[in-house]
């Protein structure tokens, strides 16, 4: 629409030069700021040797040595016992052969992918589930020292979270729950109770009372109003808390290395390590980062809309 | 086993020791130079998306980006755009002008900056965003009143663009304030506090010396001090979203 209303003369329209001006300044920033993203992508699927090359390349000849390497554990062999094998049967097993090694298993990638999602998600639906209820109480009922509780749950948000691990660290050897799923659900249920307390209590709010009070009056108990009414009204604001709480729990790092190791180490504190010969595999690394970072890019797009209200607990609405 | 109480020795300690306080001039280098850029050019940004040039919505939405990615998993890769010769970072630096060869995260005087550098870049967008959310707010008729006043440009700015974005970028250099001085994950795996303790930022300090010098009574107390500061911090911001949602 405002394309349209370019040709009138109004003296609050920016004038085309200026436009112009600013369209170039922010695409030149876009460009820029984009430019880290481009090289994730592009070395990831760069051979090991075109990775670290002087001066670096932008783009090179394709290869899937990253992807190989990031999926399989491999062993380097000696020429004479690599001629007795038979030829590479498959295309990866091709490409690790070309580089003089042979394929020893898959590596622990795809688990710590698993455990990824695991407690994603398990987080997610436990603090939606806890938030979406305290979120209905904080907004509809009279609850003495309301501003404290609120500001109380929102204090663990603001809590250094290497400052809470370590009593967390002591007591969840003590209870067994280190390098445990359920320790990790727990944990970032807790953490991220305080968004979604805070950004849902904002989406009911802005549910007029009168709904449910009308569904009273027609005899609907509060329960079935809260479930026929309000749940469906603010499904839009549930599902957005949804993907923030799991963006934040698909990022989260600090509680994630220094309370798992093995079992149920996630992706972040996992992608660091990845090493290959001479140090870090940055074709590996690039690949799974393109992996791990796809998902959030795909919510992001998704959430432009409520991004703001999301990251300021919903103290901004637009 | 018997608990021996020292009372409050360890704060004793925490606000004598000289590494601590080496430690907070860290902190506040970055969180001073962080806010400053981001605030600077977040402002910046959003009066240029202001503009409403055609496909700024779609710029806004590739602008963003970065601030919703990991930063550890960033910061990861970070490293290698700052590695001395394959690194992409020091290739632009030097076609621009030839320093010669130096190392971003390896050289004293230059890790603090390449923490800020990333920072800057993960979260200038949310400056903006606030920003943009501030000049929104702005409704046309003070610009066309100002305009029948025969305010010009610069003054229009001064009195109403101005006073009615500030809350809005005050919000957000609080809370990227609070975010910044616990900062962890980014810096962890960009510099891990080095060289030596250059870039060890106040959670870095906690984390070294709570998981690998195993100081348990130490870092309690000092995560205590930490979280006493941020909740002060915390309070301003609470009090601050309270009265933007009155609005």
């Amino acid at each position: 629409m405002a394309a349209t209303l370019d040709t009138t003369k109004s003296p609050l329209a920016p004038s085309v030069t200026s436009r112009r001006i600013a369209a170039f300044l922010i695409i030149l920033y876009a460009t820029i700021s984009f430019i880290p993203m481009v090289l994730i992508v592009s070395t990831a699927f760069k051979s090991v040797s075109d990775a670290i090359s002087y001066p670096p390349k932008i783009l090179a000849e394709p290869s899937l040595e990253g992807f190989v390497n990031l999926f399989t554990q491999r062993t380097r062999q000696s020429a004479e016992y690599l001629e007795t094998l038979p030829p590479p049967k498959t295309w990866y097993e091709e490409i690790v052969r070309k580089r003089k090694m042979v394929i020893a298993g898959p590596s622990r990638f795809f688990h710590r992918f698993v455990n990824s999602m695991v407690i994603g998600f398990g987080a997610t639906f436990f603090s939606v589930f806890f938030g979406t209820i305290a979120a209905y109480a904080f907004s509809r009922f009279r609850i003495p020292l309301k501003d404290d509780l609120l500001f109380f749950v929102l204090s663990t948000r603001m809590f250094p979270p290497i400052a809470a691990a370590v009593p967390i660290f002591l007591m969840y050897r003590k209870l067994g729950l280190s390098d445990s799923h359920l320790g990790m659900i727990m944990l970032y249920t807790v953490v991220n109770l305080s968004l979604s307390v805070w950004l849902l209590k904002g989406f009911i709010d802005e549910i007029p009372k009168e709904y449910e009070e009308a569904a009273m009056v027609d005899g609907y108990s509060r329960m079935s109003a809260f479930f026929k009414i309000i749940l469906p009204q603010a499904a839009t604001g549930i599902a957005a808390t949804a993907i923030f709480c799991l963006i934040f729990a698909w990022n989260e790092y600090a509680f994630a290395i220094l309370l798992t190791f093995r079992e149920a180490q996630t992706l972040p504190p996992f992608i660091p390590t990845i090493i290959g010969e001479g140090g870090l595999d940055w074709p590996a690394i690039s690949a799974a980062t393109m992996i791990f970072l796809l998902p959030v890019v795909v919510f992001t797009i998704i959430l432009r809309k409520h991004l703001l209200r999301g990251i300021t607990f919903g103290a901004v609405k637009r | 086993m018997e608990i021996a109480w020292v009372g409050l020795k360890w704060y004793r300690k925490i606000f004598s020791d000289e590494d601590v306080w080496l430690n907070l001039q860290a902190t506040s280098h970055f969180l001073f130079w962080t806010i400053f850029f981001q605030g600077l050019l977040g402002l910046t940004l959003a009066l240029l998306l202001n503009k409403k040039f055609k496909g700024h919505e779609t710029l806004t939405t590739f602008v963003v980006l970065p601030m919703m990615l990991s930063p550890a998993v960033v910061g990861v890769f970070w490293k290698y755009i700052y590695q001395p010769q394959a690194g992409l970072f020091n290739y632009f630096v030097n076609a621009i002008h030839n320093f010669g060869e130096f190392t971003m995260i390896g050289d004293v005087s230059l890790a603090p900056w390449s923490i800020i550098i990333v920072d800057t870049w993960m979260w200038t967008p949310f400056v903006m965003l606030m920003c943009l959310a501030g000049l929104r707010s702005i409704p046309d008729y003070l610009y066309e009143a100002a305009e029948v006043d025969r305010a010009n440009k610069w003054q229009q700015f001064i009195h109403i663009t101005l006073p009615s974005v500030l809350p809005f970028l005050m919000l957000a250099v609080l809370l990227r304030g609070i975010e910044n001085f616990k900062m962890f994950d980014l810096v962890n795996e960009l510099t891990g506090g080095g060289p030596g303790s250059i870039t060890e930022l106040a959670s870095i300090h906690l984390k070294r010396a709570a998981f690998e010098k195993w100081r348990t009574g130490y870092s309690s107390a000092f995560a205590v001090v930490l979280f006493v500061a941020v909740l002060g911090a915390g309070n301003i911001y609470v009090k601050f979203l309270n009265k933007m949602k009155e609005k």
